[in-house]
């Protein structure tokens, strides 16, 4: 029996659409539960193993795997081409993609065929995207050809079995030797990096496009009425008011880019230095090394990675961003 | 528009995406299958009499076929063309008529090492399956395979009949693992009309033969003389031709940093620097048999398994088959082979054995390589098969000195992310051949001298 003061609490309750809000919440709450959070704390636990994938022989050895990880060759090449990758395509395709949201917001002819057009690599596979950028850059492809055209000579070994750093191309006239640490990505993982700003380019742009329609035309007009010039209304109206929209580009794009995995498997196979940390993931478990806790702690470091860069944009630019 | 949980969504999905198959992370191990494959003797196959149960001993002489052996089997396994896979199923059916009371299911599945993988983690893999020699001492070693050795005593399985490379690809410590089904080597496949156009009469069967051969085939940047791949399942060939080895007699460190190596990475990589040779990549093919195929090549390194590549994608192609060249210590290739092995958890080890025997004894391996593509690996079927496929002749005369692509524990990992990057660097100009052998040589140690759990 519910008193009247306590059915009062729970229409109050009811009111405040909190039990709603929890209600409508509950399956992506459960789904996210089971499928993510489970598998995290599992992956998690499993990178203080020493985890052997086939037989499921297991050792608790502390942060072994952790100390491995820091004394590994490959691991610090895999954090270097993440990051290279990570500087190379997301500032690139932030960019491209607000250059191609507002021309794509003007009043041009066969502007809702630019858009599709521009958004129609986002929605193709990205396997058979990755396939047909392997003809590109394979030797004698598209790219060689764009090269000599300019009177440039193609790379040997071709593009994607070429794992010559690009510093280290540059300073190799010089007759310098780099260090392995600064020879830069190599010029298969450009490759790959090109086709990763041309795939997601579209997906930004669309994005853009909607926080660009956003912007309340009042104040352009009232810019206008002040007398200001249309780059001082682009600088001071637009970028300003897509301050939150370039945030949300610029995290998902970071968080894409962190994440590449397919690309590499169709292009390289992990091959021409183009290890990434995803793709150690990957190689470390069912590649033949078949350690599943070492693994686990790459996938932990890249977790850690991602989540710190995360937390520090949301304190850099405020709450309110997004 | 945005929210939190869209950036938290983003995140969990990047780690899922990024996790191994999660499992259990309780510390206590599970029961280790070492113990159980240690004394298969002691695993006890199903046999329904139970007086007989104790035959897989060495001095055990019950014949396999007075004991009446009921089971369901899984054979899982690969299917590279549907003429195989139907083969391989009507030499099964033979087997279940001999062996009424055994039903076998074979089940060909795509992306097959990471399946058998996963299966294995499982604890789910058949019966019996097949085993690529590069991965059997990754298995061997921790004591997933049935040993066989009680089982070829008692049944009298004459185990010299099998090829010495194809064997020793499936023993560890002295005992057998599996038994190989079937191989493929390394051999020379020529262009002949490129040939003859460069009044070359006969194969080139040394090194500088090869050499100069090539030097001839090339006609600038359209057609090159050979194809070098930088890996090491091609380059290790030349390498036992130059005398050295790949890894050490006991299989604990690489080998490979030797003269024999540096001798035969300057050769291989030499026709490649001065524009001799080419790789499928620069050429902007799939591999090597497709290089020649587009006819951008005029002389590759390859296996038997080409022949039904060119007979598609080159039906017009005229081309010439030797042994690989003599090096300066002489013959040299791979045995790419596969066994039949039998899982060490299985609960039907007496039946499983009576269908691996059945596969690779004189009936059933026969039966299997009669259509040409996969070569006995028994000798006493030498002979017949090489009247029925005479042009294809030097890939199985290689059964006598081919080494096994193998390279200890950890062998796909030292190929993949040791020797092949270390040999793209060579390619590329940003390692000597010196370094690079060297660097093959640390690395690889270093996997190789990893301990188990």
């Amino acid at each position: 029996m519910v008193g009247r003061s306590g059915k009062q609490a729970i229409r109050r309750w009811l009111a405040e659409d909190r039990l709603m809000g929890y209600a409508f919440i509950a399956p992506t709450l459960v789904v996210l539960a089971v499928f993510h959070g489970w598998p995290i704390l599992q992956t998690f636990g499993m990178s203080f193993f020493n985890w052997d994938l086939l037989t499921q022989e297991r050792r608790f050895t502390g942060l072994e795997n952790y100390r491995l990880l820091a004394g590994s060759g490959e691991f610090w090449l895999a954090l270097r081409n993440t990051v290279y990758y990570v500087l190379g395509v997301v500032p690139a395709q932030t960019a491209a993609a607000l250059l191609l949201a507002l021309a794509a917001n003007q009043a041009i002819r066969g502007r809702a065929f630019f858009r599709a057009a521009f958004f129609f690599p986002s929605i193709s596979s990205s396997i058979v995207v990755a396939l047909l950028f392997t003809w590109i850059f394979q030797g004698g492809g598209l790219a060689d050809w764009l090269l000599t055209l300019l009177g440039l000579s193609p790379p040997r070994p071709a593009w994607l079995s070429n794992p010559s750093g690009i510093f280290e191309l540059i300073a190799a006239p010089l007759g310098l030797r780099l260090p392995e640490w600064a020879v830069g990505p190599s010029v298969a993982l450009m490759a790959i990096m090109a086709l990763n700003v041309w795939t997601t380019t579209g997906t930004m742009m669309v994005i853009f496009l909607a926080g660009l329609q956003d912007v309340p035309r009042e104040l352009y007009e009232a810019a206008s009425v002040d007398g200001a010039s249309a780059r001082q209304a682009f600088r001071r109206i637009t970028l300003p008011l897509l301050k939150p929209v370039s945030l949300f580009v610029v995290i998902i794009g970071m968080i894409g880019a962190f994440q590449v995995f397919d690309q590499i498997w169709i292009m390289t196979r992990g091959q021409s230095q183009t290890t990434t940390l995803a793709w150690l993931v990957y190689a470390e478990s069912f590649g033949g090394g078949f350690r599943a806790g070492y693994a686990a702690a790459v996938a932990m470091v890249l977790f850690a990675i991602i989540f710190a860069i995360t937390m520090l944009q949301r304190r850099l630019f405020g709450q309110r961003a997004w | 528009m945005l929210s939190h949980g869209r950036i938290a969504l983003g995140v969990l999905v990047l780690l899922t995406a990024a996790c191994a198959p999660a499992a259990e992370p309780a510390p206590t191990p599970p029961p280790k299958p070492t113990e159980a494959a240690a004394k298969p003797a002691e695993a006890k196959p199903t046999l329904p009499p139970p007086g007989q149960a104790e035959a897989p001993k060495p001095a055990a002489t019950v014949p396999a076929k007075s004991a009446p052996v009921t089971a369901s089997l899984r054979l899982m396994g690969w299917a590279s063309s549907p003429e195989e896979d139907r083969l391989l199923n009507e030499v099964l059916a033979d087997f279940s008529r001999q062996y009424p009371s055994i039903q076998v299911k074979f089940e060909p599945v795509p992306e097959y090492a990471t399946k058998l993988q996963t299966d294995l983690a499982a604890g789910s893999a058949a019966d019996v399956f097949y085993v690529d020699s590069l991965l059997a001492p990754d298995l061997m070693k921790r004591g997933l395979l049935m040993e066989l050795d009680s089982y070829v005593q008692r049944d009298k399985v004459d185990t010299s009949d099998f090829y010495p490379g194809l064997l020793k690809a499936f023993q560890w410590k002295g005992k057998t693992y599996g038994l190989p089904k079937d191989w493929s080597s390394l051999a020379m496949i020529w262009n002949a009309e490129l040939a003859r156009e460069a009044g070359l009469d006969r194969p080139p069967a040394t090194w500088d033969e090869v050499k100069a051969a090539a030097q001839k085939l090339t006609k600038g940047k359209q057609v090159f003389g050979a194809v070098t791949p930088p890996e090491l399942p091609r380059l290790g060939a030349f390498v036992y031709q130059a005398g050295g080895q790949l890894v050490s007699q006991d299989g604990t460190k690489m080998a490979i940093n030797s003269a024999e190596g540096l001798q035969a990475l300057d050769f291989y990589y030499g026709l490649y620097k001065d524009s001799y040779a080419t790789t499928p990549a620069d050429t902007g093919t799939q591999w090597p048999g497709d290089t020649l195929a587009k006819g951008k090549a005029a002389m590759v390194f390859e296996g038997n398994w080409i022949f039904p590549f060119l007979k598609k994608d080159a039906p017009n192609l005229s081309f010439g088959i030797a042994e690989l060249p003599s090096g300066p210590k002489g013959k040299g290739t791979f045995a790419f082979t596969v066994s039949y092995s039998i899982n060490a958890r299985t609960q039907n080890g007496e039946a499983a054995w009576l269908l691996v025997n059945y596969l690779t004894g004189l009936e059933g391996m026969q039966r299997w390589t009669s259509l040409g593509l996969a070569m006995p690996s028994r000798k006493s079927l030498e002979a017949g098969w090489i009247a029925q496929f005479k042009e294809r002749e030097p890939f199985l005369r290689a059964g006598a000195y081919a080494q096994p692509w193998q390279l200890g524990p950890g062998g796909q990992e030292i190929n993949d992310k040791v020797a092949t990057p270390a040999l793209q660097a060579v390619f590329s100009g940003r390692m000597s051949p010196q370094e690079a052998l060297a660097e093959i040589e640390r690395k690889g140690n270093e996997v190789l001298a990893r301990p188990s759990p």
